[in-house]
């Protein structure tokens, strides 16, 4: 997997973005309060001792001074930065490479598939930065269709916002592009490529921008060293297959184009489907032109059918689980990027849903199912309380399945470090469908 | 895999209603085939269902056309080449493909009255993964998969374009173009080809020992092919091309074995979005034959020969989606044995694509024979055929699990067989 080269300013950047440990460790871990009686009988009929661990009672979160609710400010949506501003001199300048490729990814074991990957990875790398830096990405594209980095939810720029014949050329092939923008706001982000983003961006470009806020409210208020990111997502393997085949046809059919001043000359807007406006839109059509869109051109088009849905590139059993101990808080960045809306829950806790596309919330939210819909991020705050290994997994069970097949997909288990102190007794097993 | 088919056609209600009605559901099942390890219909496999339709008003045609002398129409409504196939295909465990294609084939004696009206032209199965290919059952035969010329139907000019099965008898020209087959095809890189292969070409000719009724392996040989990248013939300089080997176990009575050696590909003269050109030659060699002169029609496809054929192809891609094509396909043979058997053949032929996969077309056929050749044709010198119809092409996919082996990302980047 070829990494980020990351300027010397940057090396006091996290390097394990994904679990960090790393933060300061300012909470102070109270173990559980013992004493709860009344329980013994039901731990009889259970055959276990008299007194079962985990009759112990609920352990408790520290408690600190809350600074929420978060002020209320009728102007806040504005940048607290002008976007179109340039680096001075003395600003910290984050710089990142990023290669674009066509590779394969195992979602499974015995499921493989052909994707786009930034850096060789999907999701793409994790960049964190602190509000206020300076982000500069070098895109480079090894791939032989077109593409760009669209940085959803961050306010820049209009020229580095990512959007083909938007904002910007598509990055054809072999060519470089360098995106520039100041991180604001903070919050949890993400970046997807914006060509043809249905298949691109489930095809494998995406990946987490996490802004760290200089003071963050979500650490004042539940103190955390360690915190998750979950990018989840899903993808139709037989369609991305199918596409993905036709356009790396299409994009080595047009750079062979671009190789040739002759084929270059025939080559226009309309055998792409790009036309400068509306009105030579409709001036081809008057001409011939047939559009992709209509029925004789597509008759009945295949629907998009996911049947792998993933965290973090992975599937149920391969997905990571989150790791807390008892007395903990832990923070879990959710990030809808995929095209389906999906419904976390959390077996056997609540949690406080603090923020909610990079912003906290008015007032944190007890929840213990959270709505991620695509193209939104939810920051959740899950506080140690009830030793164990559950269950966190989308509710919205189709997509508990692989391939139709349950269990699998968006699951994954959020396991305490110290159940077994506490009584909790589970082996470490992983379950599929024979 | 037979069963496969069967099953699938037995829907879930009726399998139900059978088990309501006090029959135990497997009752169904026993009508299937036989096979050697059944299976819970669980497992759906991808379906593809692909056709072709051609129909086409064809005048002119040569009174005396019929091999072996009948007389034929001077015109007709032409329905042969139309076919409809059926395949399905499965993932195995690990890793293969394991596949059953079945279709059949309208005849030119379909209006007739008389004969088979429907070949079945397809009906074998395949297990593929991604160093080798192995099939067996009725299908193209493997000399005819070096180059196809853009006739309007397979079977125009086939004495030119195909390697002739020396045991037919001329009635049924599907005969030279498809045959029983068991087939390894190992591959490099998914670019080159080797393919080894035994046949049972189809025996319909009299023979000194009577009317054909064999079945057994009469022919082998082995081909190479190479294939360039899928896709990219409109914009980049695109080679395709192959040679191979036939052994043919004639009898001696009928000349004795029959060696054939066939060489031919495809390139493309300007690579154009718009305005492609490629053209297309083949030769096909065929030595070891004893025969010096033609009793019937089924000695012109025994006796040494040699013909060659070309077909340069223009295609008008507009919009970079094919508007109109026009090709001139063009071919000679001779026989080395036999003097005066001398053949040329034409086809003229244009396409007017009216939407996806339905074309207008015309042609002109004209094939020219010596008096020698045209003696064993009963007496037909000169064919000349005008056509004018309207072609449908349909490829449809069901249950879409499987991708193109020779994809680009699979050529180009790792293979993944799904």
């Amino acid at each position: 997997m070829k990494l980020f080269h990351k300027s010397a300013d940057e090396a006091a950047l996290p390097e394990e973005p994904k679990s960090r440990e790393d933060a300061p460790s300012d909470v102070s871990r109270r173990q559980f309060v013992t004493g709860a009686v009344g329980a013994a009988g039901a731990g009889l009929l259970l055959g276990q001792s008299a007194v079962p661990a985990w009759a112990g009672g609920t352990p408790a979160i520290d408690t600190p001074a809350t600074p929420w609710p978060a002020t209320f400010d009728v102007a806040g949506t504005a940048p607290p930065s002008p976007p179109r501003e340039m680096p001075k001199a003395g600003d910290v300048i984050h710089k990142f490479e990023m290669e674009v490729t066509i590779g394969t990814h195992e979602i499974l074991p015995g499921v493989k598939a052909h994707m786009f990957l930034y850096n060789g990875t999907y999701p793409g790398p994790e960049i964190r930065v602190t509000e206020g830096d300076w982000v500069q990405v070098d895109l480079k594209n090894s791939s032989p269709e077109n593409h760009t980095i669209h940085w959803h939810g961050v306010m820049l720029a209009n020229e580095m916002d990512g959007v083909p014949f938007g904002t910007q050329w598509p990055v054809f092939t072999k060519q470089n592009y360098r995106y520039l923008f100041r991180a604001q706001p903070a919050g949890t982000h993400f970046y997807h490529c914006h060509v043809m983003t249905t298949l691109h961006q489930q095809a494998g470009l995406v990946g987490s921008l996490i802004i760290e806020a200089k003071d963050d409210l979500v650490k004042k208020t539940f103190p955390y060293t360690r915190e998750y990111t979950q990018l989840i997502s899903e993808i139709d393997t037989n369609w991305a297959r199918q596409s993905l085949n036709e356009m790396v046809g299409m994009g080595m059919s047009m750079n062979a184009m671009n190789g040739d001043s002759k084929l270059m000359s025939e080559m226009n807007g309309r055998m792409m489907g790009w036309f400068q406006d509306k009105g030579s839109f409709l001036k081809a059509i008057k001409d011939g032109y047939i559009p992709a869109y209509t029925t004789p051109k597509v008759g009945m088009n295949q629907v998009i059918t996911p049947n792998f849905f993933m965290i973090n590139g992975k599937s149920f059993p391969m997905t990571d689980p989150i790791m807390i101990k008892t007395g903990e808080n832990i923070r879990v960045r959710l990030i809808g990027g995929g095209m389906q809306p999906h419904f976390l829950h959390l077996h056997g806790h609540d949690f406080w849903h603090v923020c909610q596309d990079g912003a906290p919330l008015a007032s944190p939210l007890r929840l213990n199912t959270i709505p991620v819909f695509p193209g939104t991020t939810s920051d959740i705050i899950i506080q140690g309380t009830n030793p164990g290994s559950w269950h966190f997994h989308d509710h919205s069970d189709l997509s508990t399945t692989n391939n139709g097949i349950h269990p699998g997909g968006m699951m994954t288990m959020l396991m305490y470090e110290d159940a077994e102190e506490h009584g909790v007794k589970f082996k470490d097993a992983i379950q599929t469908n024979s | 895999m037979r069963t496969l088919l069967t099953r699938t056609a037995m829907p879930a209600f009726a399998l139900a209603a059978l088990g309501f009605a006090g029959l135990h559901p497997n009752a169904a099942l026993a009508q299937t085939q036989q096979v050697p390890i059944p299976e819970e219909p669980s497992t759906a496999p991808q379906i593809e269902i692909l056709g072709t339709g051609v129909a086409t008003l064809d005048l002119g045609r040569s009174r005396n056309a019929v091999p072996g002398g009948g007389r034929a129409s001077g015109s007709q409504i032409n329905l042969s080449d139309t076919s409809l196939l059926v395949g399905a295909a499965q993932r195995l465990y690990k890793g293969g493909i394991g596949s059953l294609s079945v279709g059949g084939l309208a005849l030119d004696q379909t209006n007739t009255g008389r004969g088979t009206q429907i070949f079945l032209h397809q009906a074998f199965a395949d297990y593929q993964d991604q160093k080798l290919e192995a099939y067996i059952g009725r299908t193209d035969q493997p000399t005819a998969q070096i180059v196809t010329f853009p006739t309007l139907r397979g079977d125009d000019l086939v004495t030119f374009t195909n390697l002739l099965n020396p045991f037919s008898n001329g009635e049924n020209v599907n005969e030279h173009r498809y045959s029983n087959v068991a087939a390894v095809t190992l591959n490099q890189k998914l670019t080159t080809f080797e393919n080894f292969h035994v046949q049972h070409l189809i025996e319909s000719a009299d023979t000194s020992r009577g009317p054909s009724v064999g079945t057994g392996l009469n022919s082998y040989g082995v081909s190479v092919q190479h294939l360039g990248l899928p896709g990219l013939e409109a914009v980049e300089k695109y080679i395709s091309y192959g040679v191979g080997y036939e052994h043919r176990s004639v009898g001696r009575a009928e000349g004795g074995s029959s060696d054939a050696l066939y060489a031919g590909g495809v390139v493309n003269l300007k690579p154009s979005l718009v305005n492609l050109v490629d053209l297309r030659v083949l030769d096909n060699y065929t030595f070891g034959s004893n025969l010096s002169s033609f009793h019937d029609t089924s000695d012109t496809f025994r006796a040494n020969s040699n013909s060659v054929t070309a077909a340069v192809r223009y295609l008008h891609s507009p919009f970079g989606k094919p508007a109109y094509q026009v090709s001139l396909t063009a071919g000679y043979k001779s026989y080395s044995k036999v003097s005066k058997a001398g053949s040329v053949g034409i086809a003229l032929t244009g396409v007017k694509r009216l939407g996806e996969g339905f074309d207008v077309v015309a042609q002109y056929l004209y094939q020219h024979r010596d008096d020698a050749l045209s003696s064993a044709y009963g007496g037909a010198r000169e064919e000349n055929a005008v056509q004018l119809g309207f072609v449908f092409n349909f490829d449809t996919i069901f249950n879409r699990t499987i991708g193109p082996r020779r994809s680009l990302l699979n050529l180009q980047h790792k293979y993944i067989p799904d």
